[in-house]
């Protein structure tokens, strides 16, 4: 797994203060600032800052937590106070990081290809071959140089003299970036004039280098790229969907893609369609399970063997990762000399790799200073504190050194740097790394100005004697935006599009991929369960209170339409229920977060296929997700009577997304997938709440007709049609056969069938299928039915023709049957192969 | 002595399987003394695209990709090799074993190099205190690595039982020498773990094995099996070839398909496929020695 942004075990104490020499005073380049912050006042930044929060969780800004159950989709934490990096220091760092990029590609080119620093002795030949990361199928593989590090990200700390230091290198995937963006649109939201006076280098340029960078890795004009992620669960998904949707590819996962010919291709509705570059977020060895890590299904089959035949191009390459390993920095000033003949500009912090007798040594005799790391990463080996070994365990720690030792390096411990944080209205100063990227175009390298700064938790225990804290974005740290605050005038391009564009599903006129058009079939259909469920509830609890016995019963008949298996009403059927039974069920079908089919739930699977999507919805679609999700927050002082008030909130917030949904979508195959789910789901609802009917009603059971009309929304085209009180065959009427109600059965069926005929590669039987049962319907007389009382005698109903209301009842008992198998065959034509995962033989 | 060799994989699934790629590992080396004549790969189906690529250790892979569905697959490799007999015995080699290891991480020569990766930690083989303290009963102070190899070549053949029903491909190396039993793949895997845990080097090696039946009784067609043994570098003299499942030196009856750092570099076939289900194996091996 890509385990990025991680932990990098540091130590405080006498601390460079970026803010500030003297502890009073701002350095030069932070007076702007702390005037500005001074002028703003900490009430009206407390409440921009509020502001922002809620925008942060309302746009799924989210870092995910591996090993905590309630850390996933854990908001993002960010700090509102820029890092600031003044221009020469930048002109400074960008220089070494640029250097260091440059350096580092020439040594990957070199090991996948000549190896002539190994036969050479500049490379040990050791720290290759022990590496688990080295990938021998890549080896002699011809790829463009530079794809290599298309990207890389290198962590820097400032050390109490002022100097830079780098701290790691990230050459396989690097994450981060796209964090960054999304922090400077936040915080340049929350202070725009400091922003505007700052004069602040722009991101978006080197995003639309790096778009130009990829492309230029094919040799074709317009080549397809799509970003290669591990998924929802990964920690940094959602970085992965803002820099799909940011840089215009389509975001895939592994069992999106496909090995065909010696060529990837992406799984689409309209059938295979070649990839030529994958800009990808999946680790090196995950990539292949056919020639690399078997037990991996985050990759493709056969892509390996697709990029040696030159087919597809990866950004990074793949087994970048090889340089990952902080093993390798002590001789990068000598691979410097030797390849670039320069010295190197950014000093890497003190680290010895144990492979080298001396260096062992020298760590062995000076363990207390150092922390002890593994060389390679993924064995498993935690990060030790030299200091802290108890003294009788420091001979075993030795002799597992000595066994194995091209396993470990060491490293100096660095004192971080300290910024100031906006913390309870004031500001605190807290550790901070920086992670700054640097981008080869191919005619180029280029740097982001500023970068992703990571923020220290908290500084207790910061005394440089016990174990300091750790900047860790898994440990549940912040971030920040940093500021390169440049002395000329910059470019203020931005490929941001301006917020109430109209919502594009298919942005690029390109096939739907099958997992996208499955995801948002289920958006559709999960949002109009949601509707559902919310709008029956909301009937049933306005009434419940005030209910008779026999309006109890309609009630209940209502509920009765969920056809719920997790129902908490006692099962027996002749048990006489009450209303408080009914209450508690009904409070548990919204709030259960256990029961699958709660409101609740139901709004969980919207935000998490939503969520799947995300980089294919607009921005206020997102924002509506997050809103929905969080809508029906109930806690235990609720009151049952205020629940009405949350639904219609709910209600409210779901009809904004209907609302979207029709008016500012694209009519592709993405909005044709979400209508057909939300036609099917409706259809399905409505043809059980019609079976109720279709059982004939005593006349005091039919406050139930009133009760099925407000849940489908229909009371005033019930009574602009017929005035009067309600009768059965009038509701049926409105509800099933009136194909102008948006809300009728009718409508629903006509719809599906339109919808599905549009799909690329429909089956023909499928629509036939949906004309038959529309013709059925529409074969339906309700004219010649008449509605008998229960109790009437067979003559009666056989001559009152109640033989229509029993062949009705069958049509939607055979309508609940084909509904839910026609939208099998659905999915097993669109969607079934992007969900089927490949199983290993012969390993 | 040629040999023919027939190795047929049949692998039959539940349900069919829509696409299945590929990997074979199936034609064997050429070398001296170890020629191969003739080679081909019958894949039943027809495979959609096949393409060979020799692999970083020399070894032919042949990558295939079916798109039709099936619910049998059919591997059948067919080959011909020549072995020209022990190569002439040199005087034995009298390196120390720890001169050998030491030599290895200074030795920047093409050949060097090439051994010194097989010294390391790999997929399957764990380097571990255990395996190095069984290696030293046979790695006594200055021992001739050649005459240490072959001891402990023996003591793996007569502390280990050949047992088909206690491992499987994945059994770690650690279990087998916990259990004393296994397979060829197990053996190799025990003893290339003792070599690395001394910090020698030592390879893998896939390939087949003469058979002979048992007095009065005919040679039983496909009766054979795939078999695996294991290479230790010795400078001066090179790979030396031991087989701890037969306690022997590998000279006429061994036929060398590929070498890796373990199974997982060249086991002689694997793929991914979609769909399959629950699915059987079945491997035939056929070596029989022809008129040249």
């Amino acid at each position: 797994m890509t385990v990025d942004l991680d932990q990098t075990p540091l130590r405080y104490g006498g601390a460079y203060d970026e803010l500030s020499a003297d502890g009073v005073t701002p350095r030069a380049h932070w007076a702007h600032l702390i005037e500005s912050f001074r002028a703003i006042g900490p009430e009206e930044l407390g409440r921009r800052w509020n502001r922002a929060e809620r925008r942060i969780r309302e746009n799924g800004i989210t870092y995910n937590i591996y090993s905590d159950p309630l850390g996933a989709n854990r908001p993002w934490k960010i700090d509102v106070v820029p890092f600031l990096i003044p221009s020469d220091e930048w002109r400074f760092i960008e220089a070494g990081i640029v250097q260091r990029a440059q350096l580092l590609s020439l040594v990957l080119e070199d090991l996948y290809g000549p190896q002539r620093l190994i036969a050479e002795g500049h490379f040990p030949a050791a720290l290759l071959y022990a590496n688990p990361a080295f990938l021998r199928p890549l080896v002699g593989v011809r790829v463009p140089a530079h794809s290599y590090l298309q990207m890389l990200a290198v962590d820097l700390a400032r050390s109490p003299d002022g100097k830079w230091w780098v701290l790691a290198d990230r050459t396989q995937a690097p994450s981060g970036s796209g964090y960054a963006l999304e922090n400077r649109t936040i915080v340049s939201d929350v202070l725009p004039d400091l922003f505007r006076t700052s004069n602040v280098l722009r991101l978006a340029p080197f995003f639309r280098a790096q778009r130009e960078a990829l492309t230029s890795l094919s040799q074709k004009d317009n080549p397809r790229i799509v970003l290669l992620t591990p998924g929802p669960h990964n920690e940094t998904y959602f970085e992965h969907s803002y820099i799909a949707r940011y840089l215009g590819f389509t975001l895939v996962e592994g069992a999106d893609l496909t090995v065909r010919d010696r060529c990837v291709y992406l799984k689409t509705v309209d059938g295979l369609e070649q990839i030529d570059v994958i800009l990808r977020r999946v680790d090196d060895s995950f990539c292949d399970p056919l020639e690399l890590r078997s037990e991996s299904l985050l990759g493709v089959p056969g892509l390996v063997d697709a990029i040696v035949a030159g087919n597809v191009q990866v950004a990074n390459a793949l087994g970048s990762g090889v340089i990952e390993t902080a093993a390798v920095m002590p001789f990068l000033p000598g691979l410097s000399r030797h390849l670039l003949g320069e010295n190197l500009k950014l000093p890497s912090v003190a680290t010895w790799w144990c492979g080298q007798s001396y260096a062992l040594d020298w760590v062995l005799n000076n363990l207390d200073t150092v922390v002890v790391k593994p060389a390679f990463p993924s064995r498993g080996i935690e990060p030790v504190f030299g200091a802290e070994i108890p003294a009788a365990e420091k001979r075993k720690f030795a002799d597992q050194m000595r066994a194995r030792p091209y396993e470990y390096v060491a490293q100096e411990q660095v004192t971080l740097s300290t910024a100031p944080v906006w913390e309870h209205g004031h500001l605190d100063a807290r550790s901070v790394v920086l992670r700054a990227y640097v981008l080869n175009t191919g005619s180029g390298w280029i740097a982001i100005p500023g970068g992703l700064v990571r923020v220290a938790e908290s500084e207790e225990a910061a005394d440089g004697a016990g174990k300091g804290p750790v900047v860790s974005m898994q440990r549940g740290g912040h971030s920040k935006d940093a500021w390169v605050l440049w002395d000329s005038p910059v470019d203020t391009f931005s490929m941001l599009r301006p917020r109430g564009e109209p919502i594009d599903l298919s942005r690029v006129e390109r096939a739907v991929p099958s997992s996208v058009a499955d995801n948002v079939f289920w958006l559709g259909r999960y949002v109009e369960r949601a509707e559902n469920i919310a709008r029956l509830a909301r009937t049933m609890i306005s009434r419940i209170r005030r209910a008779d016995k026999a309006e109890l019963g309609c009630l209940l008949r209502l509920h009765g339409c969920l056809e719920s298996r997790y129902s908490k009403l006692p099962k027996a059927r002749g048990k006489r229920l009450n209303a408080i039974a009914l209450e508690k069920e009904l409070v548990s079908l919204l709030i259960d977060p256990k029961r699958p089919d709660s409101l609740v739930s139901t709004l969980g699977e919207v935000s998490r296929v939503g969520g799947n999507v995300r980089e294919r919805l607009s921005a206020d679609m997102t924002f509506l997700i997050g809103k929905l999700r969080d809508s029906v927050q109930i806690e235990s002082r609720t009151q049952f009577l205020e629940y009405p008030a949350i639904l219609t909130n709910c209600l409210e917030l779901l009809s904004a997304f209907s609302g979207m949904e029709r008016e500012n979508i694209n009519r592709g195959s993405g909005w044709l997938f979400m209508s057909l789910g939300r036609r099917l789901e409706r259809a399905i609802f409505l043809a059980r709440q019609l079976r109720e009917v279709t059982t004939p009603l005593a006349e005091e059971d039919w406050p139930l007709l009133e009760c099925l009309l407000e849940v489908a929304d229909s009371s005033m085209a019930y009574r602009t049609r017929y005035y009067t009180t309600l009768q059965p065959l009038a509701l049926l009427n409105v509800l099933m056969v009136d194909q102008k109600n948006p809300r009728s059965l009718d409508f629903q069926l006509s719809h599906l069938e339109e919808l599905y005929e549009k799909l690329p590669r429909h089956a023909r039987e499928d629509v036939k299928a949906m004309r038959e049962a529309l013709e059925l319907l529409r074969a339906i007389d309700l004219c010649k039915l008449s509605y008998p009382l229960p109790g009437a005698s067979v003559e009666s109903i056989a001559a009152s023709g109640t033989s229509g209301l029993a062949r009705l009842e069958k049509f939607l008992r055979e309508l609940e049957i084909l509904l839910p198998s026609w939208s099998n065959n659905l999915s097993s034509r669109y969607f079934s192969h992007a969900r089927t995962l490949p199983i290993t033989i012969g390993q | 002595m040629m040999y023919k060799i027939v190795h047929r994989t049949t692998y039959k699934y539940k349900y069919p399987v829509s696409v299945g790629n590929h990997v074979a590992c199936l034609k064997p080396r050429n070398l001296p003394n170890h020629q191969l004549a003739q080679s081909q790969l019958h894949i039943f189906p027809t495979p959609v695209t096949r393409s060979e690529r020799v692999d970083f250790y020399g070894n032919t892979l042949c990558f295939f990709t079916i798109q039709e569905p099936h619910k049998e697959l059919v591997v059948e490799a067919q080959s011909q090799v020549r072995l020209a007999g022990p190569a002439p015995q040199a005087s034995e080699n009298m390196i120390p074993w720890e001169e050998a290891a030491r030599s290895l991480p200074s030795d920047h020569s093409p050949a060097g190099l090439e051994a010194f990766q097989f010294g390391f930690e790999s997929p399957r083989i764990r380097v571990r205190p255990e395996f190095a303290a069984y290696a030293r009963l046979s790695f006594t102070p200055r021992r001739p690595m050649p005459e240490a190899l072959r001891d402990l070549t023996t003591r793996i053949f007569k502390d280990f039982h050949f047992d088909a029903k206690v491992t499987n491909v994945r059994t770690p190396p650690e279990e087998v020498f916990k259990k004393r039993r296994g397979v060829c793949q197990d053996f190799a895997h025990v003893q290339i773990a003792c070599l690395r845990s001394l910090n020698l080097a030592a390879r893998y090696v896939s390939g087949y094995l003469r058979t002979y039946p048992p007095p009065g009784k005919p040679r039983l067609i496909g009766a054979d099996a795939s078999h695996a043994w294991v290479s230790a570098y010795c400078p001066g003299s090179g790979w030396l070839d031991v087989d701890p499942t037969n306690n022997v030196v590998p000279s006429d009856g061994h036929v060398t398909l590929a070498w890796g750092r373990d199974y997982s570099d060249v086991s002689p076939l694997r793929g991914l496929v979609l769909g399959g289900g629950a699915h059987t194996l079945k491997v035939g091996v056929d070596m029989e020695p022809v008129e040249a």
